[in-house]
């Protein structure tokens, strides 16, 4: 008897699980992140700073174009480039850009890239609950004309470090960076000098190295890099191509 | 007073107005750190100050219905080396190498400009500075009446001790 009661109250109790539930979870509803792939590397040297990124925007397993860039020179000394999202990526440059203009009305000179990357952080971080999907790598010469590199996540917690990578590529080019750039290292404790020791076109070469080697294994990198350079001259942007496949 | 640690006031007037001002001018410092990682230039401040003094204040509440009855000496030591500007209730700022402001000011600017010149030391700055402030004012020069702060290049509000070994001087 009493077996028989608790068994009834069981199957009060218990979930039915043969019915479904009244919403279907099946299929991915709307989202309003897209991420449109590609990798973006820089590295500071002791008067300049290279910042690249490949030329390939995807989304999904499709290609939509293989030239694309993903740089953005915000101020004279100083360049963004970001991978992720590029519709979030594009709202947070111009965003930037009006940011970069009031300052210069305000205080008669060009921001400075440590302030730019200070202003970069706090931008990120105003959006820390709907977030610019945008992973940030800046680069640029600081107020000494040493080159600097930022390393962002999405929500705006940098670093200054002698190099770094972001994107689909990060990953597969970063231990590369870390075993040929051992001493400017953002790993290595207590922090050393955060540039390379590297002259800029043996800088130029490694990054294509890695972005050739990176554009073989990662499918969301390829097609071409765009590279850039900043020196106390100016800024020189070359190209590479990569593979289309 | 002090504004950040590269910028100090000095006021003139209605001390309580300049209260408000300096209290605007930490507060625009900061924001400017925060923001972008680097000391505010010295003219960038004296333009916040002097926009806060155009409005009579700020927003709806804590606007005020008459100037700010104060004039400030800001100086600073910013990317463009040590700098003095001179600001008054209309809004308007000046940049200076050399000013006195206040009762005694007109016998005191015009001392300050017979005997300033751009290559002086810091000591000399210090023994022009009192022996004008002597000569206006009625009574003695003491440690204990007397207030010298230097900006060179952090602020620094000089003790009795280091003032009276100024006065010693004169």
């Amino acid at each position: 008897m009493r077996s028989w009661k608790l068994a009834k109250m069981s199957m009060v109790f218990a979930p039915r699980l043969a019915e479904s539930a009244p919403t279907s979870h099946v299929g991915a509803s709307w989202s309003p992140y897209d991420n449109n792939g590609g990798t973006c590397v820089a590295i500071a040297g002791a008067d300049y700073c290279v910042i690249a990124a490949d030329t390939r925007m995807s989304t999904g397993f499709s290609i939509l174009t293989r030239d694309y860039s993903k740089i953005h020179h915000i101020t004279e000394k100083c360049v963004l480039a970001s991978s992720g999202f590029q519709a979030d990526v594009r709202s947070l440059q111009k965003n930037l850009d009006a940011r970069h203009q009031i300052y210069q009305h305000q205080h008669s000179k060009q921001m400075s890239c440590p302030a730019m990357a200070q202003l970069l952080s706090n931008t990120l971080y105003y959006k820390r609950f709907f977030p610019y999907y945008s992973f940030n790598v800046l680069g640029g010469l600081d107020n000494e004309g040493k080159g600097c590199v930022y390393t962002y996540d999405a929500v705006g917690s940098y670093e200054r470090s002698g190099y770094s990578s972001q994107g689909s590529g990060q990953t597969l080019i970063m231990p590369v960076l870390d075993n040929q750039l051992k001493s400017a290292s953002p790993l290595v404790l207590p922090p050393r000098e955060s540039s390379t020791p590297l002259t800029e076109s043996e800088a130029v070469d490694l990054i294509k190295d890695t972005f050739a080697s990176a554009a073989e294994r990662d499918i969301y990198t390829g097609d071409g890099v765009e590279i850039v350079i900043i020196n106390k001259e100016g800024i020189r942007r070359e190209t590479m191509a990569l593979k289309r496949d | 007073m002090e504004i950040d640690e590269h910028i100090g006031c000095a006021m003139s007037g209605l001390t309580a107005d300049a209260r408000t001002l300096v209290e605007h001018g930490r507060v625009e410092t900061q924001n400017h750190r925060f923001s972008y990682n680097e000391p505010m230039s010295v003219e960038s401040t004296t333009q916040a100050l002097c926009d806060l003094a155009l409005r009579f204040g700020e927003g709806d509440e804590e606007s005020m219905s008459r100037p700010f009855g104060v004039s400030l000496l800001i100086a600073g030591h910013d990317e463009s080396g040590p700098c003095l500007y001179h600001t008054d209730p209309s809004g308007t700022f000046w940049q200076c190498d050399a000013k006195a402001i206040g009762s005694g000011s007109e016998g005191a600017d015009t001392s300050l400009q017979e005997h300033f010149n751009k290559n002086m030391t810091l000591e000399e700055a210090e023994t022009l500075a009192l022996s004008t402030l002597k000569q206006v004012m009625e009574e003695k020069v003491t440690s204990s009446n007397v207030d010298i702060a230097k900006v060179a290049p952090k602020y620094h509000l000089y003790s009795p001790e280091e003032v009276e070994a100024v006065i010693q001087r004169l």
